[in-house]
């Protein structure tokens, strides 16, 4: 353990093992897997729909327990000290968990009590990040009369107003506009030059290949490799220029990129030259 | 897992605010049912029956069935909140999981929620009761004491709300419960008549239910009759019972 210990790594996730288990049978969804994100860096996990991505954030916020392993969220264990762990940790589920009772604003003030944040603080930090969100117009306004991706974008700022150090996005941009997914997309550099660090799933490759100073790449619950994006392209797809029969007769060359990898090491892989 | 009254405290004040926020909706559906019940058994029918004896004591059919209907507040407006309110929390809003990654802990989510279902039951119950003294019909002393005790009985039933919604796997489900068990409890435990007039199995099995206990006690202290040390002992149970299980269920149904 000594060996993540360093006021740099804000989160570690170290032998992680999950497996959902029922009277008839156990299913192990995520399968020992480790990996650190340090201060100001944005650490992408990447897979297919049930490669155990949700599975991973839900044992890393601590709402599911874990069968083997540990979280550790600034250094303090977030299965044991949940309380105290969650302090610094914002979370964006892929499910939509906005509190439709509440108006937008309120929906943000309420939510920073449960940090421990004060009302006065509450109200000026909540304020200030749906200016960033542009939001501030719909701030009398009821949840349920927002668009899709104002929902969406309510629900990353919603993350930030207990000023987190360890900010989790589980598949933010899924379903969003480009308009909307690109606005976010400012923000999650954003908030990586502030300094928080990042733990982004998506299973779009071009968003991690964007975002993530490091990649996972995760399937069937393992990571079968985790590295920079460079690093990943190099190492399995190469460095020669792609080319690619996109439908009868029309070829394309393109450089390798992140897609590659991916279906590289999982054995669903483009025949490389 | 931590628990902690801060904790509990803010998840009540969650429950709180969106309660005053449609405060002209809380009322209304806090509120209107006893009265309509008080209105219609209690003022309509007692005006009808007279008098009544009940364990040796005459008491006018009026008292009787006010006290009935305290009960059966309790019951109502516990069960009802918890069940519909903590399904559509837990099923569609996901409010239990958005609390559960922030600083609070699934254990104080569900204190929070029975807490707060029985909170809103007192306030109906709150308002039986002054009617019910401002009428002359219950004892000031007693609806004193009963108070507390009725917030008490309102987490039993809270409880029971909790545990259908974590087993429900639609928002109809809830339904069955609803018609199998709280629909004949209202209607043979104690609310409308005494006991005494159903035949002798059908008492016992009456008084293995929770109301018949929770009915009894209440209009022990509302009316001055003796307290049946049974109902005591029973209530107990059924109280330990429901508030494990149900936080037991829900919290399957949440974490996996």
């Amino acid at each position: 353990m000594e060996k993540y210990l360093s006021e740099n790594n804000l989160l570690v996730v170290e032998n992680l093992k999950k497996i959902y288990s029922s009277k008839k049978s156990s299913f192990t969804a995520v399968d020992d897997i480790s990996f650190t994100v340090k201060k100001g860096e944005c650490f992408g996990l990447l897979g297919p729909n049930g490669a155990g991505k949700s599975t991973s954030m839900n044992c890393i916020t601590g709402f599911y327990p874990i069968n083997h392993g540990k979280i550790l969220i600034n250094n303090i264990d977030v299965h044991k000290s949940p309380k105290l762990a969650r302090r610094f940790l914002g979370v964006c589920s892929q499910d939509d968990s906005l509190d439709t009772d509440f108006s937008v604003i309120d929906q943000m003030v309420t939510y920073a009590s449960y940090f421990g944040i004060d009302k006065k603080t509450a109200q000026e930090k909540s304020e200030s990040l749906l200016k960033r969100f542009f939001l501030d117009d719909k701030a009398k306004e009821n949840v349920e009369s927002l668009s899709g991706g104002m929902r969406r974008r309510l629900q990353v700022a919603r993350a930030l107003v207990g000023d987190p150090q360890v900010l989790i996005l589980d598949e933010p941009t899924t379903g969003l506009d480009p308009e909307v997914r690109r606005e976010l997309w400012d923000i999650i550099v954003e908030s990586r030059e502030k300094g928080m660090a990042i733990l982004l799933s998506t299973h779009y490759m071009d968003e991690a290949e964007r975002l993530c100073d490091r990649i996972a790449i995760l399937h069937n619950g393992k990571i079968l490799d985790c590295d920079t994006p460079q690093n990943l392209i190099t190492r399995h797809a190469g460095t020669n220029i792609i080319e690619e029969e996109i439908r009868p007769g029309m070829k394309w060359k393109r450089p390798p990129n992140i897609e590659d990898v991916y279906l590289n090491l999982t054995g669903r892989g483009l025949n490389i030259n | 897992m931590q628990t902690t009254f801060w904790g509990i405290y803010c998840v009540w004040l969650r429950y709180f605010k969106v309660f005053r926020k449609s405060l002209i909706y809380g009322l209304v559906t806090t509120f209107t049912e006893p009265i309509l019940y008080l209105l219609s058994f209690g003022f309509g029918l007692g005006s009808l029956i007279g008098t009544i004896k009940v364990a040796g004591m005459t008491l006018t059919y009026k008292q009787f069935v006010f006290s009935g209907i305290v009960a059966q507040t309790v019951m109502f407006q516990g069960f009802f909140e918890a069940a519909y309110g903590s399904f559509i929390r837990m099923y569609y809003q996901k409010v239990f999981q958005a609390l559960a990654v922030t600083t609070i802990t699934i254990p104080e989510i569900l204190w929070g929620e029975i807490l707060w279902d029985a909170s809103k039951a007192s306030f109906s119950v709150f308002v039986i009761l002054l009617i019910g003294c401002l009428t002359g019909n219950f004892s000031v002393l007693g609806s004193v004491i009963v108070f507390p005790f009725c917030f008490i009985f309102a987490m039993l039933f809270a409880s029971l709300g909790l545990l259908v919604a974590a087993k429900a796997r639609t928002i109809e489900e809830i339904s069955y419960p609803q018609y199998l068990f709280i629909f004949p409890m209202f209607l043979f435990c104690g609310v409308f008549f005494p006991l005494e007039t159903l035949p002798k199995y059908v008492q016992w099995f009456a008084w293995l239910l929770p109301l018949t206990s929770v009915a009894s006690i209440i209009r022990s202290c509302l009316l001055g009759l003796p307290v049946i040390p049974i109902s005591i002992l029973i209530t107990t149970i059924w109280l330990i019972i429901l508030i494990t299980w149900s936080r037991r269920a829900m919290i399957n149904r949440l974490v996996k």
